[in-house]
């Protein structure tokens, strides 16, 4: 496979708090993990600011209302118990979707199979409504209709491997049967929702897992619901929410996945675009908070879009 | 009599209600009470009992589950699910 990897053109734009999980670190660990041999045929850009106000598309307009009224001059200020704005956040939700149109387009247009953003901060918590969850804007879910809009896909499926739910895509697409959201997660966790009767208009698709399970309940979830329910949709395009905080190592969560369970999921997933839309797949970092865990999650998620193969002994 | 027993016991804490149990049924237990007064120590422990009882079931419907934010930080409560 072709596979691009997209960047931001800075790691530190947006600040949290000092000991906050979500933070410049995790790019920095990540650009190290990728910048390994075996990613040497890697296609690599640095991405540009995207106009903000392409998040009307998914939010209404208190979003970004909100976000700038909380901005401070200097220093951080607190959006909620998780969520925090730094004077550089709006640059860096601009430059986070302009990373994921960039895959956009490269995926879209055949220049390459598939794409992967390193980007922060994440997205898939931010609602409508509101920014939550250490998340400004849904970048995915901007991308999912950019995706529609810009290039004529009408069937989207949204794949979100992150530990933790994705209430805001899900709250944005609930109503939508032409976007599918597909959700392992673990459960209960912040943010409480993604039960298996939140089923939208039948275009959600949930698949919570307790916590202290590892990748064989993740399989079966897997299996059992996810895949079945990804195939039956028969997308045109295919999002993931590559979110590796279901790694073993992860503080926040409960969950027992090793790096090769990353592989694992990604080349099913993969299989499923080979069958429905010509392997076109954009995956946008979600969360992963340690930094060992998302380097080894991330280096799995890549190869596999790269090689599309499980590594030896995997 | 029974008029002021109870009017006393309910205003006695859950602590002080029980402490008080406690010694009833230590003093029945002993054998060392005479019937009569025995009788009347064991009516009083089935009041402290229900006392006990009732302040137990009003603080049960007061607990609540406290609700965490992404990071684990305790963020406030919500009703806990039956």
């Amino acid at each position: 496979m072709t596979t691009l990897l997209v960047c931001q053109p800075e790691d530190t734009s947006h600040i949290t708090p000092e000991g906050h999980p979500e933070r410049p670190e995790r790019l920095i660990a990540i650009k190290q993990a990728l910048s390994a041999n075996r990613f040497s045929q890697l296609r690599r850009e640095t991405s540009q600011s995207a106009d903000l106000s392409l998040a009307a598309l998914v939010h209404g307009p208190g979003v970004l209302r909100q976000i700038q009224a909380a901005r401070p001059a200097e220093g951080i200020a607190r959006i909620d118990a998780d969520t925090w704005v730094s004077p550089g956040s709006l640059d860096a939700s601009a430059t986070a979707l302009g990373a994921g149109m960039r895959a956009l387009a490269a995926v879209a247009l055949g220049e390459a199979d598939n794409a992967f953003c390193a980007i922060r901060p994440p997205g898939h918590h931010a609602e409508v409504d509101r920014p939550m969850g250490f998340c400004l804007l849904n970048t995915v879910a901007i991308m999912a209709r950019l995706a529609q809009q810009m290039y004529g896909a009408e069937r989207i499926a949204i794949v979100d491997f992150d530990v933790h739910h994705g209430n805001g895509t899900q709250n944005i697409f609930k109503n939508d049967k032409d976007i599918a959201y597909l959700s392992s997660h673990e459960m209960p966790l912040f943010p409480g929702t993604g039960a298996l009767n939140e089923t939208g208009v039948g275009n959600i698709f949930n698949a919570p897992l307790l916590a202290g399970t590892d990748g064989e309940a993740m399989r079966e979830a897997y299996r059992d619901r996810l895949l079945p329910a990804l195939s039956n949709f028969a997308p045109d395009f295919i999002f993931i929410s590559a979110g590796f905080d279901a790694h073993h190592r992860d503080p926040l969560a409960n969950l027992n996945w090793v790096d090769n369970d990353f592989a694992w999921v990604t080349g099913k997933i993969m299989d499923i675009a080979e069958q429905n839309c010509a392997n076109r797949i954009v995956s946008l970092l979600e969360g992963g908070y340690d930094l060992k865990g998302l380097a080894g999650g991330v280096t799995s998620h890549v190869a596999m879009l790269q090689d599309g193969t499980l590594k030896p002994g995997g | 009599m029974s008029e002021k027993t109870e009017t006393e016991i309910s205003s006695l804490s859950f602590e002080a209600a029980l402490s008080e149990l406690e010694k009833i049924v230590a003093k029945l237990e002993s054998g060392e009470a005479p019937l009569q007064e025995s009788i009347a120590i064991y009516e009083r422990g089935e009041a402290l009992k229900a006392h006990c009882e009732s302040q137990l079931k009003a603080a049960e419907t007061r607990i609540e589950k406290i609700t965490l934010s992404k990071a684990g930080e305790p963020t406030g409560t919500a009703p806990l699910d039956e």
